[in-house]
């Protein structure tokens, strides 16, 4: 179905923009509500849920080394089951990623084009994401690999133009609270963290397949240690008003100025976020469009990649009449919601596979 | 009912079919259903007044709600 492959730093570099990519604008702020000053340190304590999940994921994969999740859960749990399994997973994530471009059209309704109606900004990025995901796997790994550097040069940038307005001293008292604080503003970046899943739909089509371990754990690392650093910035800069703005990394970014005429830098906030969002909704929408075609045996998922567009662009609106009640999705449910189908669901997969091995080796050894 | 909506989907849609159908011709019947079916479904939500409808999100919402809770606090 997939004839395309691609290495193992290509998957890398589509999974990092792909977590990091929605949680740098809006996740520091939710941290912040929880962790006080200690918001540095959730980024940390997620990343656990981040390296479960890779390695849950990974062991399955090796247990199965050509197929995805949709197939081989019906080698696990059973046909009915497993087919139900999967319809869950693609129900999951075509409506997540309703929702990851309905959060990202409202951002740019906010903050730039604020008489634009919003279903114009959703549906030019669901065309674009349809026609990267119809071009295949390769075109996404390379067109990954290309904006890279667009995506990481200004955030570094970002990083040494801020230097100045940074106050060091706003990260006392650490540990002021106990770990308590940390620990709840970690429960939101875990949500994230959880959809490293998705490197399920990438595994199969590994060239080398030895190191996608060791290059999945890699990204979960250096997701760690972006949203980490991405915390600390907004703490130095905003200090205790952090949990107060929305988009604190926009906030950070206006007060650079430099001689007075190298402002306005959250345009490039803003481009940064583009090309983010582009790369995770590619990813999520070529997950959903494989795993559909695999649930329902067709010869190609080419041909569904544009009826699915328009679901998922009608999930983006759906039960979500505004922007407030978008936010309280990804709160209140998105973090457990995408841990109980995205990390435990795994688990308990890996769990049935290995004692189904275990007995038919052991049936072997008795005959 | 949003004719609106209802209108540009059904636009889109058949943009979809005209680009679609011709690379699709030789594929097996099962595929041509598919794409009919999520085409077809994608129209008929189009005609309700989605945001403010109850729907899968809402449900898994009210779910959710206790964990909600816990992070309300």
């Amino acid at each position: 179905m997939e004839k395309g492959k691609i290495s193992f730093l290509q998957m890398a570099i589509m999974m990092y923009p792909t977590i990091v990519a929605t949680a740098i604008l809006g996740v520091p702020s939710i941290t912040a509500k929880y962790a006080k000053t200690d918001l540095w340190l959730s980024p940390i304590l997620a990343s656990f849920i981040g390296f479960v999940t890779v390695y849950a994921t990974y062991k399955l994969h090796k247990l199965y080394p050509e197929q995805t999740v949709i197939q081989f859960s019906e080698h696990i749990i059973g046909r009915f089951a497993g087919k139900v399994l999967g319809f869950i997973f693609l129900f999951f994530y075509i409506q997540i990623i309703g929702i990851i471009i309905r959060g990202y059209a409202e951002f740019i309704v906010n903050s730039f084009l604020v008489t634009t109606p919003i279903s114009v900004i959703m549906a030019s990025m669901v065309l674009l994401c349809a026609l990267t995901v119809h071009g295949g796997l390769e075109t996404m790994g390379r067109v990954a690999q290309m904006f890279f550097p667009v995506f990481i040069v200004p955030f570094l940038t970002s990083i040494i133009l801020l230097s100045s307005d940074m106050e060091f001293k706003n990260i006392l008292p650490i540990l002021g609270g106990g770990m308590v604080p940390s620990m709840k503003g970690a429960i939101v970046p875990s949500g994230w963290f959880t959809e490293f899943f998705l490197i399920i739909f990438l595994l199969p089509f590994l060239k080398d397949k030895q190191k996608g371990m060791k290059y999945g754990m890699i990204s979960v690392v250096a997701v760690m240690m972006t949203l980490v650093a991405v915390n600390l910035i907004v703490l130095f800069v905003l200090g205790p008003a952090t949990s107060s703005k929305e988009y604190p990394l926009m906030n950070v970014a206006r007060y650079v100025s430099i001689a007075e005429f190298f402002e306005h830098l959250e345009s490039a906030v803003m481009a940064v976020w583009i090309v983010g969002a582009f790369v995770k909704i590619s990813v999520f929408y070529y997950a959903t469009a494989l795993g559909t075609a695999q649930w329902l045996n067709l010869s190609d998922y080419r041909s569904i990649v544009w009826p699915l567009g328009i679901l998922m662009l009608e999930f983006g609106f759906w039960s979500l009449p505004n922007a407030m009640e978008t936010e309280r999705f990804d709160v209140e449910t998105f973090p457990l919601y995408g841990l109980l189908i995205q990390t435990i669901t795994p688990l308990f997969l890996l769990m049935i596979a290995i004692a189904r091995k275990r007995k038919r080796l052991g049936s072997k050894k008795n005959d | 009912m949003r004719w609106g909506a209802f209108f540009s989907v059904m636009v889109i849609v058949a943009l979809i079919i005209l680009y679609e159908w011709p690379k699709m011709k030789q594929n097996p019947k099962k595929d041509k259903m598919a794409f009919f079916t999520l085409l077809f479904i994608g129209l008929v939500l189009s005609m309700f007044d989605l945001p403010h409808m109850g729907g899968p999100t809402a449900w898994i919402q009210s779910l959710f709600r206790p964990f909600g809770r816990f992070m309300e606090k």
